[in-house]
């Protein structure tokens, strides 16, 4: 086992076999030959990636009615709007928020219970558990959002009945309906429906980790925790590094569900910027201000994206 | 290697470029007139966006397209059903796509101004103007509110308005009867109270419930000129003193007729299901919701379900006898390239046979065809309410769609913090007035 620096090994086509020297005419000409094969995908890349981020941005920067066709251009205009709107600062706020929570339970948490998962002695329990905490990642965020709907409600829900059982009255409150809490309800939805997906993630990586080493770690007379933290934790970075990433990029587009349970109210206290890129343009009519917004998700996700490129080229572990 | 990068560079680039000139791909229609004489080729795809899109609803459309295909075996018609929520972003989504259907739904008021502003509905003078056979045989008021710049753009198919619907049966046990004024209705509220029962279920996780109680007190407060100059966004104002003061009678019946601000939490159709169960005494609610609230299956029935315009608060100095409502009917798309079919589908649509299916339950939508809402099929109650529509002086429209988005938006979202307590009249209505002035500067 070795964890190493990415690339230690690769060898280049080019240099193996010699054809690197591309001075010559022929191998500028095979050179371009070459550059067919890759032309479609590069095209494609292009069309249907590239071109709706250059889109987005021209857009941004013009006031567009979708009714008439009019679009005028307000130059950086959308860009102001943006720094001054205090809804999208709640908004980012929110999506941070989103990303601290879903990072501590979705991340660590996870990693925590696929560690204990994995720990069972019975490959049928192992099964068994793995299932049961999965099984909410397979419910369409919709019924999701309705059934959590029904526990927050505040006259039926119930959450408030089980804290108005244990006589803990004075923390019934209108959990979607309280502009203090609504963000807050949500986050917890979310947290439910993902923690079995990034668990089921974090009990492969640790599948993989070799057997062998436990047992060395045994002979020298570890306890589960120092094993917990001295091999599992250290040999599962990797996917720890890619979760947090994933996590962070996943909690900047969630939109599906702030939609389906308070649409960003009461108030605008429970949008992100999805929903409020959502509201501006096919609401209130702005798609120039709603390209803004998207562009500011495209840089915190593109930015996180390279995050992720460098932190798995660095730290890839090998086995 | 280099140069293949600087290729991939290249194509990148060239396929941007493409992006900056295909970039503003938005294309406005072009105006067109139905011509009555033109013949109906019965062929062809013809689709329709309905606002039937809820589960007792959406049969309406559906037994009425297999109907039509069955009269014209050459042409099949697609429907897209949308909910009363959903139906906004679905529109606007195929406006920006260029993909709106045939026929689609339409509010009146600035909404379907949109669509004749942009050249996207075609103008119906000549086939549903009032002296035309098809415009005589609908109601001619609901014809009147789709008329804009002098011409008719808009099909009505049924009328619709907002009324306190309340259980009879409450009410009687508790010695009470409908409130002839604001202040007995919020003393009402207080009996109901204290006997344990809550008096209006309101739920307005969607945000425009309230809105709906403030359009009505807002007729009863504010001026009907003042109101209608505040609807456009190039002359509104929003200072008119009966703002503040319609805000603060909300409030004052939130406080003391709803669960206060728990309603934020809770969607309107839980609201509707308290009232039909009998867990609440009162429901605001569309005339078009009667028949949900009161039915065989339902615990109120229909001879216990009653209903009353909200009272008038003492000092109004609006009209006394304004009604919140409007008709709701479709718009036919300028791009539609059967025209005279989709005007033949919304002829059949709007017949009086049809239209005296959609009054009665269990869709319960007071037909805008005349003869359409035929007392012998309807509910009681729906009979009434028409009744009350008819001798109202004054439509008011909905706030949400008489205003423009930017300040239907503002309306939506600080009602929806004075109702959870967390802003003031006030503060609701500087919020009013800076999108007002936003949306000026456009």
């Amino acid at each position: 086992m070795a964890v190493t620096g990415v690339n230690s090994g690769a060898v280049t086509y080019g240099a193996a076999t010699g054809q690197g020297a591309s001075g010559t005419p022929r191998s500028r000409l095979r050179n371009l030959l070459s550059f067919r094969w890759v032309a479609v995908a590069v095209i494609l890349i292009g069309w249907f990636v590239y071109y709706p981020i250059v889109d987005n941005f021209i857009v941004s920067t013009t006031d567009q009615d979708i009714f008439t066709g009019e679009v005028s251009d307000v130059g950086l205009a959308n860009y102001d709007r943006l720094l001054h709107d205090p809804v999208v600062w709640t908004s980012l706020w929110n999506n941070s928020l989103y990303a601290v929570i879903s990072i501590v339970f979705q991340v660590f948490g996870a990693f925590l219970l696929a560690a204990i998962i994995e720990g069972l002695g019975s490959e049928r329990l192992r099964r068994f558990w793995r299932a049961i905490y999965f099984v909410p990642s397979a419910i369409s965020i919709t019924v999701t959002g309705l059934l959590f709907y029904f526990i927050y409600q505040p006259e039926i829900g119930l959450l408030d009945a089980a804290l108005r059982s244990v006589g803990l009255d004075a923390l019934v409150k209108p959990w979607l309906g309280d502009p203090k809490t609504a963000i807050y309800a949500i986050i917890a939805m979310s947290q439910w429906q993902g923690f079995g997906y990034s668990t089921l993630l974090f009990a492969i990586a640790i599948q993989k980790i070799p057997r062998e080493l436990y047992d060395a770690a045994i002979i020298d007379g570890a306890g589960p925790s120092r094993r917990l933290w001295s091999i599992t934790f250290p040999l599962t970075r990797e996917m720890t590094g890619l979760m947090i990433i994933i996590t962070i990029t996943g909690a900047f587009q969630v939109f599906n569900e702030v939609m389906v349970m308070t649409a960003g109210g009461p108030n605008n206290s429970s949008q992100v910027l999805g929903t409020w890129l959502y509201q501006q343009g096919f609401i209130e009519n702005n798609f120039g201000y709603g390209a803004a917004i998207a562009g500011v998700i495209f840089v915190v996700t593109m930015v996180t994206g390279i995050a992720q490129l460098l932190y798995t080229r660095r730290r890839r572990v090998q086995f | 290697m280099k140069r293949s990068l600087q290729a991939v560079a290249l194509t990148v680039a060239a396929a941007s470029a493409f992006g900056l000139s295909a970039g503003k791909s938005y294309s406005a229609g072009k105006a067109v007139e139905a011509d009555p004489a033109a013949k109906v080729e019965y062929s062809g795809t013809l689709s329709v966006l309905t606002k039937f899109g809820l589960q007792q609803l959406s049969p309406y459309f559906i037994d009425l397209a297999k109907e039509y295909e069955k009269l014209h075996p050459g042409v099949k018609v697609e429907l897209i059903q949308e909910s009363d929520d959903s139906v906004k972003g679905k529109t606007k989504t195929l406006v920006a796509s260029n993909s709106l259907t045939d026929v689609y739904f339409s509010w009146t008021g600035s909404w379907g101004g949109n669509f004749v502003r942009g050249n996207r509905a075609v103008d119906l003078s000549k086939v549903i103007g009032p002296d035309t056979d098809w415009g005589k045989s609908l109601v001619p008021a609901a014809v009147q509110a789709f008329q804009y710049n002098g011409k008719y753009y808009g099909i009505p198919l049924y009328l619709d308005a907002k009324f306190m619907g309340y259980n009879k049966q409450i009410f009687s046990k508790l010695g009470l009867s409908a409130p002839a004024n604001f202040e007995q209705l919020l003393s009402s509220c207080d009996t109901i109270k204290k006997a344990g029962i809550e008096p209006i279920s309101l739920g307005n996780k969607e945000a425009w419930p309230v809105v709906h109680f403030i359009g009505q007190l807002l007729a009863y407060d504010v001026p009907r000129e003042t109101l209608e100059r505040d609807f456009n966004p190039k002359t509104a104002k929003f200072d008119d003193p009966g703002y503040v003061e319609a805000l603060a009678q909300f409030k004052e019946l939130a406080d003391r007729c709803t669960n206060g601000a728990t309603m934020n939490g809770e969607s309107y159709a839980s609201a509707l299901q308290a009232f039909s169960n009998g867990k609440s005494a009162m429901y605001y609610q569309e005339i078009i919701e009667f028949d949900q609230s009161a039915g065989p299956d339902s615990a109120l029935k229909q001879a216990d379900f009653g209903f009353f315009v909200l009272p008038v608060p003492a000092g109004a100095k609006g009209d006394p006898k304004a009604v919140e409502g409007a008709p709701e009917g479709y718009m036919i798309n300028t791009a539609s390239k059967n025209i005279p079919l989709a005007i033949d589908f919304m002829k059949f649509v709007t017949s009086k046979e049809h239209g005296q299916v959609l009054s009665a339950p269990p869709y319960g939508q007071p037909s805008a065809t005349v003869g359409g809402a035929s007392e012998a099929n309807m509910s009681p109650a729906l009979v009434d309410g028409l009744k009350v529509l008819k001798s109202a002086s004054y439509l008011m429209p909905w706030l949400d769609t008489a205003n423009s988005p930017r300040v239907a938006a503002a309306w939506l979202s600080s009602l929806q913090a004075l109702s959870g307590g967390s802003m003031s009249p006030e503060q609701v209505m500087d919020q009013v007035k800076e999108a007002a002035v936003a949306d000026a500067k456009k």
